[in-house]
C-alpha cells in the first residue's frame, strides 16, 4: 500500500545490469494493481461521505477530503511506477531487436510476458516494414568501416551459404576473409567471431 | 589559358570519378549525421540529399563492379570500396540515430509539430510504433486499472495536461562551433552574461539557446 510494493518494482527496473532484462515480475504487478483498487475503493468512500454530509466535493477542504487525496497521489504514484516499469522494459525490447536480430534466443524469451513477446514480434513487422519501403538494411554496419574485408574464424558448423560474391562452406573452426556486411549478421549471433590484428 | 585539370588516359577516369563522388554531398550528409547525432530532438529530414546520395552510391556500386571487371589495379579497387562502405555506413547510421529518436519519443512527436520533421516512411513507421506501443501498455497495465485512471497520456482524468509524455531534454549541452563571427549573442531571457560567438572557437552551450542559429545553418554542432 501507499507505494510500497510499485517501489520494489521501480528498484528491480534499476538493479539489472545495463540493458539486461530480469523474468517479469507478474506477482508484482499484480500485487500494485490490487493496491490501485483499494486505494480506489477507499477515495469513493470517503467521497461518498463528503456527498453524504451535504459538502460540496469540489471545495470541501476536511479531513476526508484530504484523506482522499492522499488515496488519489498513491493510486497514481503506482500507476506511473507500473506505466515505468512497463515501458522501460518495452525500451530494453526495442533494443533487444537490433542487438540480437529478429529470433529472440530462447534464455530472453523466458523473461518476458506474454504481452512482452507480442510486443517485440510487431515491433519487428514495424522496423521490417520501414526497412523495406527505404530498401535499404538498417541492422548492417554498426562499426565505421576501417577495411572492406574481415577475417572471421566460424564458432558454430553454419554449413553452405550464399554470399554477396561467391558461394562458402562454413565449417567450425574454419578461418575466411568476407566482406563485412556479410559477416555482421553471423558475428550478431555468436557464430562467427572476428579475428583482430 | 592554363586549365586546372590534366588530361591523360588515367587523368579523365580520376575525374570522372571525382565528379561522380561530388564531395559536396558527401560531406553535407556528414554534416547532417554529425548534427542528428549531437541533437537531443529529431531534426528536419534531409530528403533531397538522401536521395542524391542513394542515386550515387548505386553509381558507385556500378563504377566499381565495371573497374573489378576491367582488371583495374586491385589496390585502386579497395580504396573506391572503402569510400563506398563509408558513404553506406554514413547513410545508415543517419537513418539508424533518427529511428532510435522516433523510438524514444514517438509519442511526443505525434502531438507536436515535430511530427513535419519525418520523412513519409517515418511517419507510417511512427505511427505504427505508437500503436503497438499503446495497445502494450493498455494489456498490460491501463485495462486492470480503476476508471478515470486509464489513459496513456494523462495520469488521471483530473489532470490537466498530458503529463505522462516524455519530451526530449532540450537543455542539454552540446559543443557547438560558428562558421562566422556572430557577436554576442544573448543566451536566455533570464539575463545571463550575453556570450561571444567568434568563427571557430568551440563553445559548449545549451542547445535550447542555439536552437534557432542551428536550424538557420550558422552554427555547426560537433
Amino acid at each position: 500500500m501507499y507505494g510500497r510494493e510499485a517501489r520494489q518494482l521501480v528498484k528491480e527496473l534499476s538493479s539489472g545490469e545495463n540493458g539486461q532484462l530480469k523474468a517479469f515480475n507478474s506477482d508484482m504487478v499484480d500485487q500494485v494493481t490490487k493496491a490501485c483498487s483499494v486505494h480506489h475503493l477507499e477515495l469513493q468512500s470517503l467521497i461518498r461521505k463528503i456527498q453524504e454530509e451535504g459538502l460540496d466535493t469540489q471545495t470541501t477542504r476536511n479531513a476526508d477530503h484530504f484523506g482522499a487525496l492522499i488515496h488519489h497521489l498513491a493510486l497514481i504514484r503506482n500507476k506511473r511506477c507500473l506505466m515505468a516499469y512497463v515501458y522501460n522494459r518495452a525500451d530494453s525490447i526495442r533494443n533487444l531487436r537490433w542487438k540480437v536480430g529478429n529470433v529472440l534466443p530462447q534464455e530472453i524469451k523466458g523473461k518476458l510476458s506474454h504481452p512482452e513477446q507480442e510486443y517485440f514480434k510487431n515491433h519487428d513487422t514495424a522496423l521490417n516494414l520501414y526497412m523495406s519501403a527505404l530498401d535499404l538494411d538498417l541492422t548492417v554496419d554498426f562499426v565505421p568501416p576501417k577495411d572492406p574485408y574481415i577475417q572471421v574464424r566460424v564458432i558454430d558448423d553454419i554449413g553452405e551459404v550464399f554470399l554477396s560474391d561467391k558461394k562458402t562452406n562454413l565449417v567450425c573452426h574454419s578461418i575466411h576473409f568476407l566482406k563485412r556486411n556479410d559477416a555482421e549478421q553471423y558475428i550478431s549471433q555468436g557464430l562467427m567471431e572476428e579475428l583482430m590484428g | 589559358m592554363a586549365s586546372g585539370s590534366e588530361e591523360g588516359g588515367t587523368g579523365i577516369q580520376i575525374d570522372e570519378y571525382e565528379s561522380l563522388i561530388s564531395t559536396t554531398d558527401v560531406e553535407l550528409l556528414k554534416r547532417a549525421w554529425r548534427h542528428e547525432k549531437a541533437a537531443p530532438e529529431i531534426l528536419q529530414y534531409e530528403g533531397t540529399l538522401v536521395q542524391r546520395i542513394r542515386e550515387q552510391i548505386q553509381l558507385m556500386v556500378e563504377t566499381v563492379e565495371e573497374f573489378a571487371e576491367s582488371g583495374i589495379d586491385p589496390l585502386t579497387v579497395s580504396l573506391y570500396e572503402m569510400d563506398l562502405d563509408r558513404t553506406q555506413f554514413l547513410l545508415r547510421s543517419y537513418l539508424r540515430i533518427r529511428l532510435h529518436k522516433i523510438e524514444k519519443y514517438m509519442i511526443h512527436i505525434l502531438k507536436t509539430d515535430l511530427w513535419n520533421r519525418l520523412s513519409e516512411q517515418e511517419q507510417k513507421f511512427a505511427k505504427r510504433c505508437t500503436d503497438d506501443l499503446g495497445k502494450h501498455l493498455e494489456q498490460s497495465v491501463l485495462s486492470r486499472l480503476p476508471d478515470g485512471y486509464k489513459s496513456l497520456l494523462k495520469q488521471s482524468t483530473a489532470s490537466e495536461e498530458d503529463d505522462m509524455v516524455s519530451e526530449p531534454q532540450l537543455d542539454t549541452f552540446v559543443i557547438c562551433k560558428s562558421k562566422r563571427d556572430l557577436g554576442t549573442f544573448q543566451l536566455d531571457d533570464s539575463g545571463g552574461v550575453p556570450v561571444e560567438l567568434l568563427a571557430g572557437n568551440l563553445n559548449i552551450l545549451r542547445y535550447k539557446s542555439i536552437k534557432p542559429l542551428v536550424e538557420s545553418g550558422q552554427i555547426d554542432l560537433v
